[in-house]
């Protein structure tokens, strides 16, 4: 055994140069996600049968399939219909697309778990469907979804390493460039476990700070 | 004579093979207070829902000051906002304060702005003497408390009615008569009502109209009095007789001197059979509509 640590201080701002762009990558899907995860969750509960087929198809193609296949058909697949896209682009895209299916259950979960009376009570007041969903339900749903939220943006983080394998320079892929100059394999994916680990335990203290924040006083879990 | 505010045209309602309304027609007239009874499962909740809207009704006609509600050309939540429902569990928006839980429906329905929907909201909440609470969260008030809150909203609204389904049914012995005596002072003022309730003492002082109802179809109606005192329907009798038993029963001074004729008499089971075979017919649904549930189909 000889490990030599000092090649990670050696390496350093390459090695964080990838850390960058994995939380940019990471980041951009999670807001993409949660957007899209909105719009396929609310079409999911539509009662218009077209809206709730196509919703409920794009969730379980995109739930069944692996996301590694995704991204090499986005990358490598779309070109032949003539959809180039950069490697960044793909990867994000790819990511952003797979986590919208999950965060639309999410966000199902979330509005099927408000009692049906908030509905109806903002319905009988002449509030619109949309008025109700927008002030009433989403609100609440989202504030009961947080740790589900929570889960689904760390696995984010962590899948987001898969974009290494069309050609993205993230934390994995830089490491393996390291690796490929120095050979201490050991070394240098214990490293980037650690910074792995460091940016899923910020997101899940911050998503934790934020659930409290807007915790409803006089509810389990508000004070 | 004037036009009914709320006006019910042989009014059906089935859910599946369960019919719960077979043929209402009722009239609501202005500054009315109609108290509707009868047992539970006799569909009264699915009346008043009905005249809001929540529960489409099979058949019949539903008029708001003579205009049909169901009509192409009429926007419910103009009636739906003139014509708002108390429920039984409050149902107040929990990540609200008592003062946002009034004026969010103001703001987005009528338009007012925020501060004037607040005032509004603060002389809402003095009115059923809770001004202390208006930045409590719902899960922070009792019941009773609640309760007032959401009879508050729905009078920020100025609605021309209220509908009142089952308003204390949910609530402890004790904070009954804190929501009832906001109710009664609304009936007072000249609101228009509809309740449904088992608060029997309610009805007797306050209505001006009772309905008795059972498996869905309207048995009696008549004034307070009439009813009350002397019904003549054979299943308005047992019902009051029932209800009244009961409040002795509850009085643990009284001897129980009547009761052995009541209990085994006619009409006390007979709701027990039509539900037994309703359950049935939902597990036969269930079988039939299973496989194609299991593929996520509806």
């Amino acid at each position: 055994m000889n490990l030599d640590w000092s090649v990670i201080p050696e390496n350093f701002w390459f090695l964080m140069d990838g850390a960058k762009l994995t939380l940019i990558i990471a980041i951009i899907a999670i807001l993409f996600g949660f957007a899209g995860g909105i719009l396929l969750g609310m079409a999911r509960i539509s009662k218009n049968r077209a809206v709730y087929g196509i919703s409920t198809g794009y969730i379980e193609a995109f739930r069944g399939t692996p996301l590694l296949v995704q991204i090499f058909l986005i990358y490598f697949g779309l070109p032949s219909l003539g959809l180039q896209f950069t490697p960044l682009m793909a990867g994000i895209l790819a990511l952003s697309l797979n986590s919208a299916a999950y965060q639309a259950e999410i966000f199902r979960a979330g509005v099927q778990s408000i009692p049906k009376g908030q509905m109806e009570a903002s319905r009988s007041m002449g509030m619109t469907y949309n008025q109700s969903m927008f002030h009433v339900i989403i609100p609440q749903a989202l504030r009961n979804s947080m740790p589900t939220y929570t889960n689904e943006f760390i696995t984010l983080i962590k899948d987001s390493s898969l974009v290494m394998a069309i050609g993205v320079l993230e934390l994995t892929y830089s490491a393996k460039d390291v690796i490929a100059d120095t050979f201490q394999p050991f070394v240098l994916y214990i490293f980037i476990a650690v910074v792995y680990f460091v940016m899923t335990f910020s997101t899940s203290r911050i998503m934790r700070f934020v659930e409290r924040k807007f915790a409803i006083p006089g509810t389990m879990g508000g004070e | 004579m004037a036009t009914p505010i709320i006006e019910t045209k042989d009014l059906r309602m089935a859910f599946g093979d369960n019919e719960v309304l077979k043929g209402i027609s009722m009239q609501v007239m202005p500054s009315q207070c109609v108290v509707v009874i009868g047992p539970s499962g006799s569909g009264k909740s699915t009346l008043l829902r009905c005249m809001n809207h929540l529960n489409e009704p099979t058949g019949g006609t539903i008029l708001f000051e003579g205009h049909d509600i169901a009509a192409e050309d009429i926007d419910i939540n103009l009636i739906r906002a003139q014509m708002i429902m108390v429920f039984q569990s409050f149902n107040l928006f929990m990540h609200l304060t008592a003062k946002k839980n009034i004026s969010l429906a103001l703001m987005k329905v009528k338009g007012v702005e925020q501060a004037e929907a607040e005032d509004m909201a603060l002389k809402m909440l003095a009115k059923v003497g809770l001004s202390d609470k208006a930045d409590a969260y719902p899960g922070q008030l009792s019941g009773g408390q609640q309760q007032r809150v959401a009879i508050a909203r729905a009078m920020a609204m100025q609605p021309k009615a209220l509908l009142f389904d089952e308003p204390t049914s949910a609530l402890d012995p004790e904070l009954i008569g804190e929501v009832l005596d906001v109710m009664k002072r609304l009936a007072l003022e000249g609101m228009t009502m509809v309740v449904v309730t088992h608060e029997m003492g309610f009805a007797r002082e306050m209505a001006d109209h009772v309905i008795f109802m059972d498996q869905g179809v309207i048995c009696e109606q008549g004034p307070p009095e009439e009813i009350f005192v002397n019904p003549k329907n054979e299943r308005t009798k047992v019902f009051l007789k029932r209800i009244l038993c009961q409040v002795d029963a509850m009085d643990p001074l009284k001897p129980n001197y009547e009761d052995t004729s009541l209990e085994n008499g006619n009409g006390t089971c007979e709701t027990a059979p039509v539900a037994e075979q309703s359950a049935k017919e939902v597990v036969k649904n269930d079988a039939r509509t299973g496989l194609k549930r299991w593929f996520g189909l509806r």
